[in-house]
């Protein structure tokens, strides 16, 4: 998302709707054939990849090459929001659906009494993983690097020698597989039904803004903050508050630092 | 080498019939006041405006390469790097993350170790400064980027397109004198627009001044430049 959202400049809004994609092809290999649905996840990465690069080019070709693509480009990531989530619930129904791996139910006891479900450390640590390989493939490859220019000056990155729409084109496949990724880790720590995604597309927008768009540390710290933030909001009172904790958080922190937390 | 080239902006004609030849390891300078169109013919041949009509062809070992119909990319692999008008830096990466992007062409990424130790060498600023934002520095800092960033990419050919503009005339002969130093330690073959006549002239070995889209005077040495009624005219004020 933050890639996307952040360093892309693209309005992508379907995000969240991979998200829950994801969650639902790691439910659907791990009901049908027992395998784990993390190791599902990883293993479509791939596929969601070539799908999300799919998914750019036909944008481009529509959208960005004729300049239309802020309104109407939203309307086609609303279009393709709308899309997977109908025919996910045309397929699956309204139902809840879980994954179950190995783990589940299982603790590791950090001793007094305090134990962490396997079930939440290991998408956490798989989590982890994969943005620390996000950020150093940013940082350090020269695909990471011509990334984070393409949105500040197409123009000179083709003067670097490098083809911006490629370039956008992995990007925006990296970003589809990780957030299926993220949906197989979800789907491991809770239930999904099609229309989770709307929870979603705040909280995204709210995490991508408030880290700084295109940091992806920043990324990692504002969720954290946001989660235990709302967390702590939802125990004292009640849920309906976690999502305006979110947002109020968000405009707080803009008003002190515009460009977000880690923003440059 | 550039024949006959037209080019424009819609329906406005820039160029009308522009035809130059740089040598294997000349300096030629590219002289005109504002808006004559010397950023359009650098733009032409880098393949970032297409021209209309005309031809532009690299000679490199007897074998001729079109470039008109050639992409920016394409045209920068076969050696050809511009130190663009306005600089054209990614202000929001740093230092370094702009020169790593300067050798993103396949041919360049064996050389880096190399190139950024002579860039730091020749530029000792950016080194102390490689991991401040690139929007950060002053203009006299990003325009050594922007020249340093084009160094990284290994070029046989350097296009520079006005390297003077808004900086201190004490910078302005620094960097002049910077790119006839590069040029002769990297072998370069270098096309420099300018329009501060007196500092292009100091390093080129000879020069074109356009006037409204046409070549109109060709000086086949500098002092055949200085003598010429149009400088007289344009530039000494005479
Ligand atoms: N993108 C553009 N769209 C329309 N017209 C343009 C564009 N770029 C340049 N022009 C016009 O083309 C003419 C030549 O511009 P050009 O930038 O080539 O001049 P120049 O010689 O580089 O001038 P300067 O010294 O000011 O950089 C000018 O009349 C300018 O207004
Ligand atoms: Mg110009």
């Amino acid at each position: 998302m933050s890639l996307i959202f952040g360093l892309l400049d693209i309005a992508n809004i379907a995000q969240p709707a991979f998200l829950i994609a994801g969650s639902y092809a790691a439910y659907v290999l791990n009901s049908a054939y027992g395998v784990d649905p993390i190791v599902v996840g990883v293993a479509l990465t791939p596929l969601f990849y070539l799908i999300g690069a799919g998914v750019y080019r036909v944008y481009y070709a529509t959208f960005e090459r004729r300049g239309e693509e802020s309104l109407r480009g939203l309307v086609f990531f609303f279009g393709l929001l709308f899309i997977i989530e109908v025919s996910l619930s045309m397929r699956f129904g309204v139902d809840y659906r879980m994954a179950q791996a190995a783990y589940v139910g299982k603790s590791i006891d950090l001793g007094g009494g305090v134990g962490v479900a396997y079930r939440y450390l290991v998408p956490c640590l798989v989590g982890l993983a994969m943005t620390l390989t996000l950020y150093v493939f940013l940082g350090r490859t020269f695909y990471g690097r011509a990334i984070m220019a393409v949105s500040q000056d197409q123009g000179a990155l083709r003067l670097m020698g490098a083809n911006p729409i490629h370039i956008k084109t992995i990007a925006f496949g990296i970003g589809i597989a990780a957030a299926s990724l993220a949906g197989a880790l979800l789907v491991t720590i809770a239930p999904v039904i099609p229309s989770t995604d709307r929870d979603y597309i705040g909280r995204m927008f709210a995490i991508t803004v408030l880290g700084g768009m295109g940091s992806i540390g920043g990324t990692l710290v504002a969720a954290v903050i946001l989660g235990v933030a709302e967390t702590l909001m939802a125990t004292f009172f009640g849920p309906s508050w976690s999502l305006a904790v979110s947002f109020g958080i968000l405009l707080l922190a803009l008003a002190v630092r515009p460009a977000g937390l880690f923003g440059r | 080498m550039v024949r006959a080239v037209e080019a424009g902006y819609g329906a406005v004609r820039v160029l009308h019939g522009v035809s130059l030849e740089v040598r294997e390891g000349e300096t030629v300078a590219l002289l005109g006041t504002n808006g004559n169109g010397k950023s359009t013919l650098i733009k032409c041949i880098m393949g970032m405006v297409a021209p209309a009509g005309g031809e532009i062809f690299l000679e490199r070992e007897g074998r001729r390469v079109d470039l008109t119909r050639k992409s920016t990319e394409e045209i920068v692999s076969l050696g050809i790097a511009l130190v663009p008008e306005g600089r054209r830096l990614f202000p929001k990466l740093s230092v370094e993350e702009n020169l790593l992007l300067g050798a993103y062409r396949a041919q360049a990424r064996a050389g880096i170790a190399r190139n950024l130790a002579f860039c730091f060498e020749a530029f000792p600023v950016l080194r102390a400064r490689r991991r401040q934002l690139a929007g950060s520095m002053s203009g006299g800092e990003q325009q050594m980027l922007a020249i340093a960033r084009a160094l990284m990419s290994s070029p046989q050919i350097l296009l520079v397109d006005e390297p003077s503009v808004g900086l201190a005339p004490i910078l302005v002969s620094r960097v002049i004198a910077k790119i006839k130093e590069l040029k002769e330690q990297y072998q370069l073959t270098v096309l420099m627009a300018e329009q501060n006549f007196n500092q292009a002239t100091k390093i080129a070995d000879r020069g074109y001044i356009i006037v409204h889209g046409k070549i109109e005077f060709e000086g086949r040495d500098t002092r055949e430049l200085r003598e010429n009624e149009l400088v007289k005219k344009y530039y000494l004020g005479v």
